[in-house]
């Protein structure tokens, strides 16, 4: 076994614009947009017949046909038909989950490079047949003779025709997303102004990322789009006032602007050791420093379904011997503004960082001028597997850009799931000079 | 005590029709028509050799939310004693039709999980009937046996509106019954489909038109077809899955019924010596059922902590 890892760079990333639901992309697959985001990235990067370590992507809402799409995929590239591709999937986690994986076998030399990847749609969703109707259609194959299919198949019934759709639901519990976060919302007592506030700043800031072609170099047009659908660079503060609740009944301060809307869309991100990417005079724009993954009990224990990244980053950040300050950036994955306002506020509780995290002290605030600067998944929309490799690309990026530093990555999931990771460019720009744990990978 | 040892489940059909006799005016004079004692009889039925099906034990696993495991869900003992139940209701010595009488609550005591393979005795007895504020109970005791070694039981409380106390007092108001408030807020909701009471009819073979669909629980006094109590427990049992111990004592009150179709939301709190839970109505908060699980102390429990399917 070797004993060393080695540094894992963040060498590019390609997305497509991410579409609203049932809208420009509404004929789409999503083999067909992880087809395009990967295309993308290899025309970027040159990677034309290239044979790569391993892509590893996935898919939150998946099809049963879509059996190994990640490796359907790289079959639709051009990529060497010889590079090998599995699926992750963990939830709005599986993009920067896939990373992680990518990353690790490189800093263990077992592979040189690889694509992490994700891809998600909510307009071409599966539809399942109706479960009781299925069961029967398996009872009849499990017959034998002729006679005891018949018999099987005379169970059908006209109400057999209500197909299952995919619920936004948390099995265990019931409740949606949003009514989770509405409860979290409430145990923290976040305000409606301070929720349209984050939101208002996102579509500002993925604007301004527009505008000054930072997306140039990330985001490759597809089905007609340019931009990601969602953005509304005229938002504000005010005009978000007027909308009316979606979650947390009427006195509820969640609305369709605070939380992401559904949406379609595919992200790549290329990793690869610093020689690799150097034999091939590719840019090494940040190193993947630390992963990390954390779980909450929002079953029996109550704790909020999305508050596990708080947990994670703690334990990362002890790991690596850094603290909440040490960062140029934050990238908080914007699943609903609420939901990131109760992660900095659960980060400046002392109650919660001591009886939850076992800390003597809280973590403490951030400087919200270093969090989502290029926008968030508010305005971007957020297709649930592509945002870990969009947020990875881009703050890989704004590291480079900024003559380097430090990022942390905060992403929340269903199943009371977090995974969050560290990203890190040497440079002048770096105001947090500490080092990870010996100077890791 | 009269002993009957049974050589196959009762058919449940015509035991329906029998329990159902009573409420035909007058019926209660024939001498197979129960309702005629004002004791119940001393009789206990065992039926020996039950094999749980496999195949039947997912199907109820299914309906009921519960994993589809190598060991019985801790209710479905119940399932398999129902017939006894009704047989013993059906004697033309009983003072009740067992159409008509309200589950009022049930304690579980799960002595260790049984694996599906093991064959099981089964013995049904009624207990001595109490005065109740709002009428007269009786209790039915079911114990499951292999190999002479008692791994399960289970009393169910069964109440006959009317002719006791002054009827002031609830017999569903009591609190919890132990003393207990019952868990507040929701950690679960549960959407039940209006077909509830027929899906676990299915599995369970307790076809009471009480759970099958309005127009046949309507003559008994529901506006709506109600979901059964012990789908209810099971239910709640399945949610606490992975939190049960290996040897325990679940003790369940139902309150009010739960009309189908309908939303309930489930809350639990675990404390130190046990787990409270309840059932309510999603929208009202009205309570549907509450109750509590208490590990048992024996030399097992204490000396695995995990469950026994985790080694």
């Amino acid at each position: 076994m070797n004993p060393k890892t080695r540094p894992v760079a963040v060498v590019g990333g390609n997305r497509i614009p991410f579409a609203r639901s049932n809208s420009a992309y509404s004929k789409a697959s999503n083999q067909d947009m992880l087809t395009a985001a990967l295309d993308g990235l290899v025309d970027r990067c040159s990677l034309d017949g290239e044979r790569l370590g391993e892509v590893v992507g996935g898919a939150v809402l998946k099809h049963s046909r879509d059996r190994d799409l990640t490796r359907e995929s790289v079959l639709g590239t051009r990529l060497a038909p010889e590079t090998p591709a599995y699926d992750v999937q963990q939830a709005c986690g599986t993009g920067l989950e896939a990373a992680i994986l990518v990353a690790n076998k490189i800093a263990l030399g077992q592979i040189d490079a690889g694509i992490a990847c994700g891809t998600d749609t909510t307009s071409d969703a599966p539809i399942g047949l109706n479960e009781d109707l299925r069961e029967l259609l398996l009872d009849a194959n499990r017959e034998r003779s002729t006679g005891g299919k018949l018999k099987q198949l005379a169970r059908l019934r006209p109400g057999h025709v209500v197909p299952a759709i995919p619920r936004n639901e948390e099995p265990r519990t019931g409740m949606s997303m949003g009514e989770h976060c509405a409860l979290m919302a409430a145990e923290w007592g976040i305000g409606r102004d301070e929720q349209d506030e984050l939101a208002a700043l996102s579509h500002h800031n993925l604007a301004a990322a527009y505008e000054r072609g930072f997306n140039a170099d990330l985001v490759t047009p597809y089905l007609g789009l340019e931009r990601d659908q969602n953005l509304r660079p005229d938002s504000t503060v005010e005009k978000l006032a007027k909308l009316g609740p979606v979650f947390g009944g009427p006195d509820g301060t969640m609305t369709a602007a605070n939380s992401t809307p559904l949406s379609d869309g595919a992200s790549a991100v290329l990793l690869a050791s610093e020689e690799w990417a150097a034999e091939r005079g590719l840019p090494v724009l940040a190193t993947f420093a630390e992963g990390q993954t954390a779980a909450v009990d929002h079953v029996h224990k109550r704790e909020g379904l999305l508050m596990a990244p708080a947990y994670a980053v703690a334990r990362m950040l002890d790991r690596a011997g850094l603290t909440l300050q040490d960062f140029d950036l934050y990238e908080i994955h914007e699943a609903f503004a609420a939901q990131v306002l109760c992660t900095l506020r659960a980060w400046e509780d002392p109650v919660f960082c001591r009886e939850r995290l076992g800390r003597d002290e809280p973590l403490g605030s951030i400087d919200r001028d270093k969090l989502n600067v290029n926008g968030g998944s508010l305005a971007a929309g957020h297709p649930f597997a592509a945002t870990g490799g969009r947020i990875v690309a881009g703050l890989a990026k704004a590291l480079q850009e900024r003559g380097g530093g430090r990022g942390l990555i905060s992403v929340c999931a269903a199943g009371g799931q977090g995974v969050v990771a560290i990203l890190e460019a040497p440079g002048d720009g770096a105001t947090a000079k500490k080092t990870t744990k010996g100077g890791k990978r | 005590m009269d002993q009957r040892t049974l050589t196959r489940p009762p058919s449940i059909l015509p035991l329906y029709a029998r329990a159902a006799a009573p409420l035909v005016p007058g019926a209660s004079l024939l001498p197979f028509v129960p309702g005629r004692g004002a004791e119940v009889p001393d009789v206990e039925l065992t039926l020996p050799d039950v094999e749980p099906q496999a195949s039947a034990v997912a199907d109820y696993a299914r309906v009921c939310g519960f994993a589809v495991r190598a060991t019985l869900p801790p209710t479905y003992p119940h399932v398999l004693a129902f017939p006894l139940h009704m047989a013993v209701m059906a004697d033309g010595r009983f003072p009740f039709g067992a159409v008509g009488l309200v589950h009022v609550e049930n304690s579980i005591t799960v002595h260790r999980p049984v694996e599906i393979g093991e064959r099981l005795t089964l013995r049904v007895r009624p207990t001595k009937v109490e005065q109740h504020p709002k009428g007269r109970t009786f209790g039915l005791v079911s114990e499951a046996h292999v190999a002479g070694e008692l791994v399960w039981e289970s009393l169910s409380t069964m109440l006959r509106r009317g002719g006791g106390g002054d009827g002031k007092a609830e017999g569903g108001e009591r609190g919890t019954g132990n003393g207990r408030e019952a868990p507040a807020g929701t950690a679960a909701q549960w959407k039940l489909g209006g077909d509830l009471g027929r899906r676990y009819a299915a599995v369970s073979g307790d076809r009471n038109p009480i759970h099958m669909h309005a127009l046949t629980a309507k003559p008994l006094g529901f506006p709506r077809a109600i979901a059964h109590g012990m789908w209810t427990k099971a239910r709640a049992l399945a949610a606490l899955d992975g939190r049960l111990p290996d040897s325990y004592r679940v003790e369940v009150r139902f309150r009010r019924p739960i009309l189908l179709p309908g939303t309930v939301a489930f809350a639990s709190a675990a404390g130190d010596d046990g787990i409270d839970f309840a059932v309510r109505d999603a929208r009202k908060g009205t309570p549907h059922l509450d109750g509590r699980v208490e590990p048992l102390q024996t030399k097992q429990s204490k000396q695995t902590s995990g469950r026994k399917r985790a080694k």
